[in-house]
Formats: structure tokens, C-alpha cells, sequence
């Protein structure tokens, strides 16, 4: 019985030596720094380090400087190691990331089992949160937001847009077979059966396709009116171009983030063939900053440390959960993992008051219940915000 | 009707675009017997090298063909030459397969490091515009690659069986040693033919480059298909090749449309299952018609 006891003051004698000898505060930063994903990685990365440097200009966290120290999340096995290396060697307090989904679920595992607290800035899909984790926490919106949103889009605005009645609009999904696609397109399949939406085609297609001119005149003998796709980069252009030259031009389509919100897309597409199509993401930053207070300065603070406006709102999102927490745990009651997971779990802030414009509070799940994406429309070569009214900068266009 | 003939041309079209990007591998394989997995990307580097051009040099991307096919030539030379060729002794063959893939992965990396993630848009320069015959709408472009690729099958096929260059890379196929005692430089036989094999597939770069925007991955997405096209065709003929990309286009265009988008590469790959067994050397098995060679 002594010697537990024994080993367990060692233990924390050293932590505490360790601690002492830093007046540094670690926290991991776990993203793929290089590698395939590494462009939005960084940009996510980005968010946090100016979380980071705000909270040390206002005296860091109980009176520390925070520290990030980065772990390259390249692919999932290396998640993994950098994972335990943060815990293990780093010592880091919590760990924040990741960005990519697979990578987050995986990492998220290691730091479950060590007792230190993850917390996921940027993810989105379903099982990030959904494995009862007790040091898990999402503070961005995921695929359920995004087919939600989607949906509520297709019934508020492109319905009456069109005088029809939301029931009579003849719906087509589309989605990229990955667990991004499937994860999303299942959501929009389950809220768009809840609101009556008639779905006259539904199909899948793997990411890697050079060709989507079958699947775009299947959606158009089945005089699909809306289009919903899930996709990344290759196949959104692929579709958009596609239908074009097919001549199918259906009254609405909607992208779920992904290829859909990035200007590469609507350059390689043509601005007039991407104009008016709708997209659902994370905040981005033509939107009414009424809804957003703290962007502004968000993008200053971007502008002035990496030298050009932020690339995408992945840097915006990871900014906006990361600030929360760690103010949190600086008005907690020490940097120990359950006084930690205390500190988030009392965080309460409501919606509008963000700079992504969504409040945080999270559920028992570990997932930020009030988080929401933004629904966003390709105007004169530019994505702009129109859905919610409160975020819209401008209105939302229906049909040509 | 209309839709069945849109869905007719359209798989002819895909077919058309296997078809350019497939050749070259297949003569590699026909010839060295290597199968080149770096084979996808060589067709990205090369679709960087048409963007690069068309956008600092403002020239036709159909008119870089004659730079990129040469500097494509060069970079199958030099991989025969360094990597290839070092490991021709090596006791086992799948060392060489190793090595491409290997060399395809440093190449995607090196891609992302030097042109990052994000996609690269050649401009279209006027090939992306539709054109009706009748009800059936295709785009210039494609019609492009359809006769770029008939062109370059009937000139390889020219190539090996006209000149004598052709003939020794014919013979070389053949019987590496007697070729060697009738006094044919092997070494650079095999040089010059995974040389051209990449000039093919540089020269499709041209084409593909300015209707789909090129990645650091845009070579994944063709090199599959031009596996199954290649194998299906049988490996190492060129018609075979032509072929066999024809038929994979109009499968893949047929399934899609009447049975479904999500189970187009399960009727694609069942089919493909399917002639292997019936006929394991491929439909077109005739090696580049050695049989009718003397040696």
C-alpha cells in the first residue's frame, strides 16, 4: 500500500519539478503540417497561434505563457505518434487540432486513454464526438450542421424564391463516397424527409472520377430542380462544368463546403458558370459583421502576423474555439485535466457574440450544441454570406 | 434515342481520354517490362509543365505538345537510366515495381511542395466550348483527344513496325539475349522506349491539361483506369490499349447512366473480372504482333 503511495509523490514531485522549471504553459498543436492536407491544416493552424498570441498579450493563462508546440499529423499512424509524444515527452496540458476528421478520431484515442483533454477546432464528421469521450470537445459545426443547414435553406429561401411550395421542389443528392459525403448526404437525406422534400435521385460517386457527365444527365431526365452535392475540389468542378456543357441548369445548387468554398474552384469553373450557386460552410468573411463581432480584428491580426488576408474561414474557426477555451481555462481553477474539462464544460457563450457568429456551449457529448454553419451564394466571383438573415451581407438570388 | 446517344458518344469520348493517357504504359510494359506505376505521374508533370507554359508564355496549350512530349521523353529516359536500369540485375523483378512506386509518390510530394495543394487551371484557350451534332453535344476538346489518340496509336504502331529503330525495340521485346548478338544496343533500346512511353503520355498532358484542372493527384485519378485499360487490352499492345480504353469509356458511360453512378466502378471492375477469366492474356493479347516477326 506504501509503495503506490510512494510512486505517486515521485510522480507528481517531478511533474512539478518539470512544471517548475518551464514558466511556460504547452499545449499541443495537432495538424498535418505537410502532406496532402497540409494547405488547410496550416490556414486551421493559423486560427489557434492567434488565439495563442491574444491570450499571452493579456497575460497568458494563471498568469503563464502559453506555449504551442506543433505535432505533424501527416496520416493517421502519425497522428497517433505525435499524439503521444505531445503527452508523453511535450507534457502538454491539452491538445488542440486537427482539421482532418480520420487524423482527430484517431489522435483523439491516445489522449482519451492518457486523461489529457482534446480539443477538435476544425473537424466534421459524426464520430469525432460521438464515442462518449470524456476528455473530447468540438467547438466547430460538423456534417449534421451542414445538411441541416442546407435543408433549412432549400424550404426558407429557394422554395418560396421559386413560388413553390417546398414539397413540390424536386430534389437531387449527389456526394463523393468517402465518409465525408456519406456522413453529410445522409443528414441532408434524414432532415430533408422530416420537412417533406421530394428526392427524386440520390447517388454516389467515388472522388476520384474523371467524369460526372452520366450522373449529370440522370439528375437532368429526373428534372431534379435543386441540386445538393457533397465533394471536394476535382469532382465539384467536374459536376459544375459538366452540367454546363450538358445544358442541364437546374434552379439551385448547393455545395457542403469542400470544393465549393475555395476561389481555385470558381476560377477553374468560370465565374459566370459558378454564379449564384450556393455553398454551406464554416464562417468565411464576407458576411454582415453585426452577426461576427471580433472578425475584423480577427483578419487585421491575420494580416499583420502572416502577411496576406487568411486563405479560407478554417483559420477563422480554429481562432474563434480556440480563444474560448483557453480563456476558459484561464478562469478555471488550475491547468490539471479535470479542472480543465471543468472550466469548458461551464463555458456559455451565446449565439452572435463570436467572431464565426455561432455561441458555444457544449453537450454531454463533448459537442458544441450551438454551433452552425453559414450558407453562402458565388456573387461577381466571390462567396458571400445570405443565409441566416442576421449574417446575410446581401440577398439570397434564386434562379437567373 | 437522344439520351441514348449522348450516353453513346460520351463513353466514346472517356474512352478517347483513357485511351491517350494509357498508351504509353502500355508500350513501357510491352517492351521493358516494367510496369510503371509512376506512369499517372508523369501525365501530372506533365500537365504542370502545359500550365506553366500557357501561363507564363501565353502559348495554345495543344502547341506546348512540342515542348512537354521532349521533356517528358527526357524525364522516361533519365528513370530507365536511374532507376530502372540500376535494378534490371536485381534477382527480383518487383524491386523495379517498388521503384515506381516509390518514384510516384516522391513525385506527387515533390508537386506539393513546389506547386502546393490547391488546383492549377491551364486556360481551356477556346477547348472547352460545346459542340452539337444533331441532338449530342460534345466539347472541342474531346473531340481533340479523340483524334490526338487515334493519331498516336496508328503512329506508334507505324513506328515499331516501319522503322528499323522500331523493329530492334521490337526485337529487344522479343529475346533480350539474341537481340543483343545481332547487335542491337539493349541498354538503350530500353532507354528510348520508356523515352517515348513518357513522351506519350506528356503529349496527352497537352490535351487533358486544358479540361481538367491539374493537382498534385490528378495522376491517381487517371492511372487506375489506364491499369484496367492496359491489362484489359493486353499488356504491352498499343490497339490493344486503344481498345481497351474504348471499351472501359462506354461501360463506365452505360452503367452510370442506366444503372447508377454509385455502382459504375462495380460494373466496370465485374467486367473486367470477367474477360480476365474468360481470356487471362487480355483481349488483345498479340504483343504488338511479334508473332508475325522474324526475329
Amino acid at each position: 500500500m506504501k509503495l503506490p503511495n510512494m510512486l505517486k509523490m515521485t510522480a507528481a514531485a517531478i511533474v512539478l519539478s518539470a512544471t517548475a522549471a518551464h514558466a511556460d504553459v504547452k499545449f499541443g498543436a495537432l495538424y498535418p503540417f505537410s502532406g496532402q492536407l497540409a494547405l488547410l491544416g496550416e490556414e486551421s493552424a493559423r486560427g489557434l497561434e492567434i488565439a495563442v498570441d491574444e491570450i499571452n498579450a493579456e497575460g497568458g493563462i494563471h498568469g503563464e505563457k502559453v506555449v504551442l508546440v506543433k505535432g505533424d499529423a501527416v496520416d493517421n499512424n502519425q497522428a497517433i505518434g505525435e499524439a503521444r509524444r505531445l503527452i508523453s515527452l511535450e507534457k502538454v496540458a491539452a491538445i488542440f487540432g486537427t482539421y482532418s476528421s480520420a487524423r482527430s478520431i484517431a489522435a483523439s484515442q491516445v489522449a482519451e486513454l492518457s486523461g489529457i483533454p482534446y480539443f477538435e477546432l476544425g473537424a466534421v464528421a459524426d464520430e469525432v464526438t460521438s464515442r462518449g469521450l470524456k476528455y473530447m470537445f468540438r467547438t466547430n459545426p460538423y456534417a449534421k450542421d451542414m445538411g441541416k443547414m442546407i435543408i433549412d435553406m432549400v424550404v426558407d429561401k429557394i422554395a418560396p424564391g421559386l413560388g413553390k411550395k417546398p414539397g413540390d421542389l424536386k430534389i437531387g443528392i449527389i456526394y463523393e463516397d468517402s465518409s465525408y459525403g456519406t456522413s453529410v448526404s445522409k443528414h441532408e437525406t434524414d432532415y430533408a424527409k422530416e420537412k417533406g422534400l421530394n428526392i427524386v435521385a440520390s447517388s454516389s460517386y467515388p472522388a476520384s472520377t474523371v467524369d460526372m457527365s452520366s450522373l449529370v444527365l440522370q439528375l437532368k431526365q429526373a428534372g431534379a430542380d435543386v441540386v445538393l452535392q457533397t465533394s471536394y475540389q476535382n469532382d465539384s468542378v467536374l459536376f459544375l462544368q459538366q452540367a454546363n456543357e450538358a445544358g442541364y441548369k437546374p434552379a439551385a445548387v448547393i455545395g457542403g463546403g469542400g470544393g465549393y468554398s475555395m476561389q481555385p474552384t470558381a476560377d477553374a469553373v468560370g465565374h459566370d458558370v459558378i454564379e449564384n450557386v450556393l455553398d454551406v460552410d464554416f464562417t468565411q468573411f464576407l458576411v454582415n459583421t453585426k452577426a461576427t463581432p471580433g472578425l475584423e480584428a480577427f483578419v487585421e491580426a491575420y494580416k499583420k502576423k502572416y502577411g496576406s488576408a487568411p486563405r479560407s474561414g478554417h483559420s477563422l474557426n480554429n481562432y474563434v474555439g480556440a480563444k474560448a477555451i483557453l480563456e476558459a481555462i484561464d478562469k478555471g481553477k488550475g491547468l490539471d485535466p479535470d479542472s480543465i474539462v471543468d472550466a469548458v464544460k461551464s463555458i456559455d457563450i451565446p449565439d452572435g457574440k463570436t467572431a464565426a457568429g455561432y455561441g458555444i456551449k457544449f453537450g454531454a457529448d463533448g459537442q458544441n450544441e450551438r454551433a452552425a454553419m453559414m450558407g453562402m451564394q458565388w456573387q461577381g466571383g466571390k462567396l458571400i454570406a445570405v443565409y441566416p438573415d442576421a449574417a446575410a451581407v446581401t440577398k439570397l438570388n434564386v434562379a437567373k | 434515342m437522344e439520351t441514348f446517344l449522348q450516353v453513346l458518344v460520351s463513353g466514346l469520348m472517356l474512352g478517347a481520354l483513357f485511351a491517350i493517357v494509357s498508351v504509353g504504359l502500355t508500350m513501357i510494359f510491352g517492351i521493358v517490362k516494367v510496369v510503371n506505376f509512376a506512369h499517372g505521374e508523369f501525365l501530372m508533370l506533365g500537365m504542370y509543365l502545359v500550365y506553366l507554359i500557357t501561363t507564363k508564355l501565353g502559348i495554345h496549350p495543344l502547341l506546348t505538345s512540342v515542348i512537354v512530349a521532349p521533356l517528358l521523353f527526357l524525364v522516361g529516359v533519365a528513370t530507365q537510366r536511374f532507376v530502372i536500369q540500376p535494378l534490371m540485375s536485381a534477382k527480383d523483378d518487383h524491386v523495379q515495381i517498388f521503384a515506381t512506386v516509390g518514384l510516384s509518390t516522391a513525385l506527387i510530394n515533390l508537386a506539393l511542395l513546389v506547386f502546393g495543394a490547391d488546383i492549377a487551371n491551364t486556360p481551356p484557350s477556346g477547348l472547352r466550348m460545346p459542340i452539337a451534332i444533331g441532338p449530342v453535344r460534345v466539347l472541342l476538346g474531346q473531340l481533340v483527344i479523340l483524334g490526338a489518340s487515334i493519331v498516336l496509336v496508328v503512329g506508334l504502331q507505324a513506328f515499331l513496325k516501319r522503322t528499323q529503330t522500331g523493329r530492334a525495340i521490337r526485337a529487344v521485346a522479343q529475346n533480350r539475349a539474341a537481340a543483343q548478338l545481332m547487335g542491337i544496343n539493349v541498354n538503350r533500346m530500353y532507354m528510348l522506349t520508356f523515352g517515348i512511353g513518357a513522351a506519350c503520355v506528356g503529349f496527352a498532358a497537352s490535351m487533358v491539361a486544358p479540361l481538367y484542372p491539374t493537382s498534385p493527384n490528378i495522376g491517381t485519378y487517371f492511372v487506375l483506369t489506364a491499369f484496367v485499360v492496359v491489362v484489359l487490352g493486353g499488356l504491352g499492345s498499343v490497339g490493344g490499349a486503344f481498345a481497351g480504353a474504348m471499351i472501359i469509356g462506354l461501360i463506365d458511360s452505360f452503367a452510370g447512366f442506366y444503372i447508377g453512378s454509385d455502382v459504375r466502378e462495380v460494373v466496370v471492375f465485374g467486367v473486367f473480372l470477367l474477360i480476365l477469366i474468360l481470356k487471362p492474356s487480355g483481349l488483345f493479347s498479340d504483343r504488338l504482333n511479334l508473332s508475325h516477326v522474324s526475329p
